[in-house]
């Protein structure tokens, strides 16, 4: 029941005619660099590619620093290696170019990564899960009572297949912009929320299904309608290890942080895990994450 | 060990003998006004400098050699009475206390012997009167008892519309929460803005925050002891107020004159019904609101047997539309039946039954709906007794039995059509406890409370114990292993043995000092990371894998009376508590539905520390207060800020607080309250970082709670305006008063939390992402109110 928070949505009333909310610049600590890893693989066609950049201090609103020089290597359980050389245009990118038609891995295979940088070497696994079809996408168009304008909302069908234990990270494309807010992070174990969920085996849940609709408002602070006739959707089921799992979920506490009466029930400020580790054991920590996912998509246009 | 406690336990209770023919004075005190039992009234006898306060029911008893005494009753705000009592026979003396006049400008207050705080054995006990928190300048207007309780010393809270409070850097589900004896599992409505206590109907409140007597136990920090009223037995009556958040209706009156009564009170809000044509939600057919009723009633038998039937029932609903929303609410009743067995030992057995539960219900359509429901049930047997041996020795016993039901989920989903069941199971739990105190006069300077508390805390089964595998600290847990228990198996038990103890050595009339141990044990755990405990909050047992909070409390203080007839009161006390089996959680916790809860729960110690300053002007036009601690309370868990000491979310180091009321004249009055705390502890990042587009706050120093906010403070002001007592030449029947307050008079915009985020553009691929700090005030400007009350 992470989502939970979801419900505290509305539950404005009595703070909203009187709270406030300020954007101050305090100060903080200072802090050393520490090495970032950002390795999202998928069997998409296409390049595959890893970045490595490194931490900035909070307020520094620039594109993170790269980091350039590392060998980065993927092998599989079978043997096979990818390489992923840097590319030259675009330093910290480190891209896997496939030859023909070939896609990056297989179902079931395990997958170790290297990455050696500035005398250290370090090392994350992963291992590719597998992931159902989207059976379908609808649209619901609802009339909002009390107004003209209608709320129109996208929602996907897919099953879950039998056997406990599978984990997606569902991503979804408006109009070819993929939306990756906080907000937006939408992941299922099975077919629920959590492992202590019993979901296993059916349809995805509906605050899943309909997880796939962009979380925006107007200047007035409502929400707008996620589609409009014309716009369309594509929606992505990435499989993820179950460590990718609860990584996830963490990144979401730490960065959906909507403000307002939620302050209420948030937790506290906590570093999101890793599972990038360096190979000694006193050497420096690297931040990030390591995953390799099969994909299944669909996609579709909203009409009328 | 224990039994050296029990032969030391027996040797003081006898060593005062029993020597000459004695005989016993006892009674019940009341409200000539009304009826209601008064709480703590001092029945003092000159001749021997000592005497007796009156109990939770009124009751006092004296046991004395054959002699003429000179006996007087006082409280404060009632008119002294004092008899003269030739003692050769077992005497009952049941006194009605009259109110002082409210036309205070004429009030001498005569040579009353107040037995404050000074010479009573008390200590790290604050009583609020219902009649102080009426004064109290409030919040939309509406007067609370939790509110009010936050202006005593030792007490705080992590912000506005925070649920509960914190008593002497405990977290707020360490505190015992009686309403009548039952306890109250969520004491807030709408959040935590209000409480479930109807101020209408609450006779007294009284906070345990140290030297809590051996009958009180289960939590750490505190013990909230909220006696309702009896319903007034002299007259019916109807009082009611009508706010800008609520309206408030009681009716009271007696059933037989003097022998049974009643008091039905009810409150319901009205906030959404004013805020429909405002918030799009309530127009889509959402609701927001709450209710409670409380009643009560009372019948006495006759001189040695007396019953009292009370319940409060509340719940607040919360809809996002027709057919999604929740609920939640408490429902209690206690039924109790005073016993006098002889002029000496008094009784009381106590029935009770209190229910905490919350459900929710998602989803549109039937093929796809999600519904929740949570609860905690129990009930309690406690008989209690009191046995006044002598002028010198008070004897409390009794014992204590709690049965718990706890329904972690109901919950079932369906899914395209699939129906898909992920309840919990249910657990059932039963804590029993036996107690014992004594409370001796020495010497006339010297008093002492002696105690021992027994308890007993058992989880049984139908249910199925997991164990679960070592991880680095702060790493989810593993279940390794999972054992299945028949009904009425016992899964786990633990036992403990609370000794409690205080002093009290009088230097003279006027001062005293006064100290205690002791240990208090939790077996109850509420399971809460975030900042404001919320009402989904969910109670968990000590099970194999969480053991039971254990405080060890130790205070220091010192009291003064100052002033012509003891006008004003002193004290300063130190605490120092230690505590361990803390509850703390890994980053990313699932503490809803999470069958495998335990693997994300981590333990550590705690220390809580500070000393409280207390000066309070107790008679004049102008009364009030000034409180002020100084504290600090830390955690020490492995797994969280490199497993060092950090503060807790709701430390403050200062805490300042001042309450004072003033009449201007027979109709108008000002009361004011100011609050100024340190700003509490929260973590900031040191860094940032990009991951798959989304912006990541790193602390390289993996701290928690590494800064603080700004220091809070506030004023509020309130101006009461007394109805007229005459109208047109006649005396008007019915009396009424209008409440103006200023609540955060200068718009102070105190900071609730500050928050660290990306921004809420969409930012093109390749443009940097921009991060920002937000600071909160919950209540950011000045909120004025206006209520009307009346009584007729």
């Amino acid at each position: 029941m992470k989502n939970i928070r979801r419900i505290w949505n509305g539950i404005l009333l009595a703070a909203i005619l009187f709270s406030c909310e300020d954007k101050i610049s305090p100060t903080l600590e200072r802090a050393a660099p520490v090495l970032v890893v950002d390795a999202w693989l998928n069997n998409k066609p296409g390049f595959q590619t890893i970045i490595l950049t490194q931490t900035q201090t909070y307020f520094d609103n620039t594109n993170p620093p790269a980091v350039s020089g590392a060998v980065v290597t993927v092998i599989d359980d079978q043997g096979t290696i990818f390489p992923f050389p840097e590319n030259d245009r675009t330093p910290g990118d480190y891209v896997w170019k496939p030859l023909s038609n070939e896609v990056f891995g297989t179902i079931g295979n395990r997958y170790t990564l290297t990455i050696k940088v500035n005398g250290e070497t370090f090392e994350s696994r992963s291992y590719m899960g597998r992931v159902p079809v989207i059976d379908s996408i609808t649209f619901d168009k609802q009339k909002r009572i009390s107004s003209k304008d209608s709320i129109t909302r996208a929602e996907f069908w897919a099953t879950d297949p039998v056997g406990h234990g599978d984990a997606y990270w569902i991503r979804s494309y408006k109009n070819g912009v993929l939306l990756n807010k906080p907000r937006e992070i939408n992941v299922a174990y099975d077919a629920g929320f959590s492992a202590g969920g019993e979901t296993d085996g059916v349809t995805f849940i509906t605050p899943i299904r309909r997880g796939i609709n962009s979380n925006d408002q107007n200047s007035r602070g409502n929400n707008v309608s996620p589609f409009h006739v014309g716009d369309s959707v594509n929606v992505q089921i990435h499989s993820i290890t179950h460590a990718a799992f609860n990584y996830l979920n963490e990144v979401k506490i730490q960065t959906d942080r909507p403000g307002g009466f939620q302050e209420l029930f948030s937790t506290p400020l906590a570093n999101v895990s890793t599972n990038i580790s360096n190979t000694k054991t006193n050497g420096t920590t690297a931040l990030g994450f390591f995953n390799v996912a099969a994909v299944s998509s669909a996609g579709k246009r909203f009409k009328k | 060990m224990k039994q050296l406690i029990c032969i030391a336990f027996f040797f003081l209770l006898f060593y005062s003998g029993f020597s000459q023919q004695k005989f016993t004075i006892n009674g019940t005190i009341k409200d000539a006004s009304n009826g209601e039992a008064l709480i703590g009234v001092t029945v003092f006898i000159s001749e021997i400098k000592s005497g007796a306060t009156t109990n939770e029911y009124g009751f006092y008893a004296i046991t004395l050699s054959t002699a003429t005494y000179s006996i007087s009753y006082s409280y404060v705000g009632f008119q002294l009475v004092s008899k003269k009592i030739d003692l050769n026979k077992d005497t009952q003396l049941n006194i009605e206390l009259l109110p002082e006049t409210e036309q205070l400008q004429e009030v001498v207050v005569q040579a009353e012997i107040e037995q404050a705080n000074v010479q009573n054995l008390e200590m790290s006990t604050n009583k609020l009167e219902i009649k102080t928190i009426l004064r109290l300048p409030t919040l939309f207007g509406e007067s609370d008892v939790l509110r009010s309780l936050q202006l005593l010393p030792g007490v705080s809270t992590v912000g506005e519309g925070a649920s509960g409070f914190n008593v002497r850097g405990g977290s707020v589900g360490q505190n015992l929460i009686l309403l009548d004896e039952a306890p109250v599992y969520n004491s807030s409505h709408l959040f935590g803005f209000f409480s479930v206590f109807n101020p209408d109907a609450v006779k007294d409140t009284k906070l345990y925050k140290g030297a809590i007597p051996s009958r009180y136990g289960g939590r750490l920090a505190s013990i909230l002891d909220v006696r309702m009223k009896e319903g007034n037995s002299k007259k019916f009556e109807v009082t009611g107020g009508i706010g800008s958040v609520f309206s408030r209706l009681a009716v009271e009156g007696p059933l037989i004159k003097d022998k049974a009564s009643f008091i039905i009170a009810v409150r319901r809000s009205y906030i959404d019904v004013l805020a429909r044509p405002f918030v799009q939600l309530l127009k889509d057919g959402g609701a927001l609101n709450f209710y409670d009723l409380t009643m009560k009633t009372n019948y006495n038998i006759n001189r040695k047997n007396r019953v009292y039937l009370s319940g409060y029932f509340g719940r607040d609903n919360f809809k996002f539309d027709k057919t999604q929303g929740f609920n939640w609410g408490n429902s209690t009743a206690t039924a109790r039946w005073n016993h006098l067995f002889n002029e000496r030992l008094f009784s009381n057995l106590t029935l009770v039954y209190s229910k905490y539960d919350y459900a929710l219900q998602f989803g549109k359509d039937d093929r796809n709906r999600f519904s929740w429901n949570s609860s905690i049930t129990n009930f309690i047997l406690r008989p209690q007794f009191t046995y006044f041996i002598n002028s010198k020795n008070e004897l409390n016993f009794g014992g204590d039995a709690t049965y718990y039901t706890f329904a972690p989920a109901n919950a079932v989903g369906v899914t395209n059509g699939k129906s898909v069941d992920i309840s919990l199971d249910k657990k059932y739990n039963l804590e029993t406890a036996l107690h014992i105190g004594n409370s001796q006069k020495l010497t006339n300077a010297f008093s002492i409370e002696y105690g021992l508390r027994f308890s007993n805390f058992q989880s049984m089964g139908p249910g199925t114990s997991y164990s679960y595998n070592d991880t680095i600290p702060g790493i989810r847990k593993s279940v390794i292993g999972a054992k299945t228990y028949a009904s009425g198996e016992a899964i786990v038990s633990y036992r403990n043995l609370e000794p409690r103890l205080s002093f009290k050595v009088q230097g003279n009339e006027t001062s005293s000092v006064k100290g205690s141990y002791n240990r208090m044990v939790q077996y109850l755990h509420l399971i809460s990371n975030t900042t404001a405990s919320n009402p989904l909050d969910v109670w968990n047992p000590s099970s194999n894998n969480i053991k039971p909070q254990i405080a060890d409390q130790f205070t220091l203080g010192y009291f003064k009376d100052i002033g012509e007839a003891r006008k004003y009161e002193f004290s300063v006390e130190g605490y120092l508590r230690y505590t361990q089996n803390q509850l703390d959680y890994i980053d990313g916790a699932d503490l809803l539905i999470n069958r495998y809860l335990e693997g994300d729960l981590l333990s550590g110690r705690g220390r809580a520390y500070g000393l409280e300053t207390y000066f309070q002007k107790k008679t004049g036009r102008l009364t009030g207060w000034v409180s002020y601690t100084l504290g600090r309370t830390e955690l020490k868990v492995d797994g969280i800020n490199r497993g060092e000491w950090y503060e807790t979310r709701y430390n403050q180091t200062h805490n300042l607080k001042i309450a004072a009321f003033y009449d201007i004249n027979s109709r108008w009055s000002v009361s004011g309250n100011f609050i100024y705390t340190s700003g509490t502890p929260t973590t900031f990042p040191t860094s940032r970082y990009i991951q798959q587009g989304i912006l990541i706050p790193y602390n390289v120093n993996e701290s928690r709670n590494n800064v603080h906010l700004k220091s809070y403070h506030r004023l509020d002001i309130s101006f009461r305006l007394e109805g007229k007592k005459v109208k047109n030449g006649k005396e008007r029947r019915n009396t009424d008063y209008w409440v103006f307050s200023l609540y955060n008079v200068y718009g102070r915009r105190n900071p609730f939390s500050i928050y660290f985020s990306q921004n809420d553009i969409r930012v093109p691929a390749g443009q940097p992402l921009q991060s920002q700090a937000t600071q909160l005030s919950i209540i950011g400007s000045v909120i004025p109110s206006i209520s009307y009350n009346f009584k007729f």
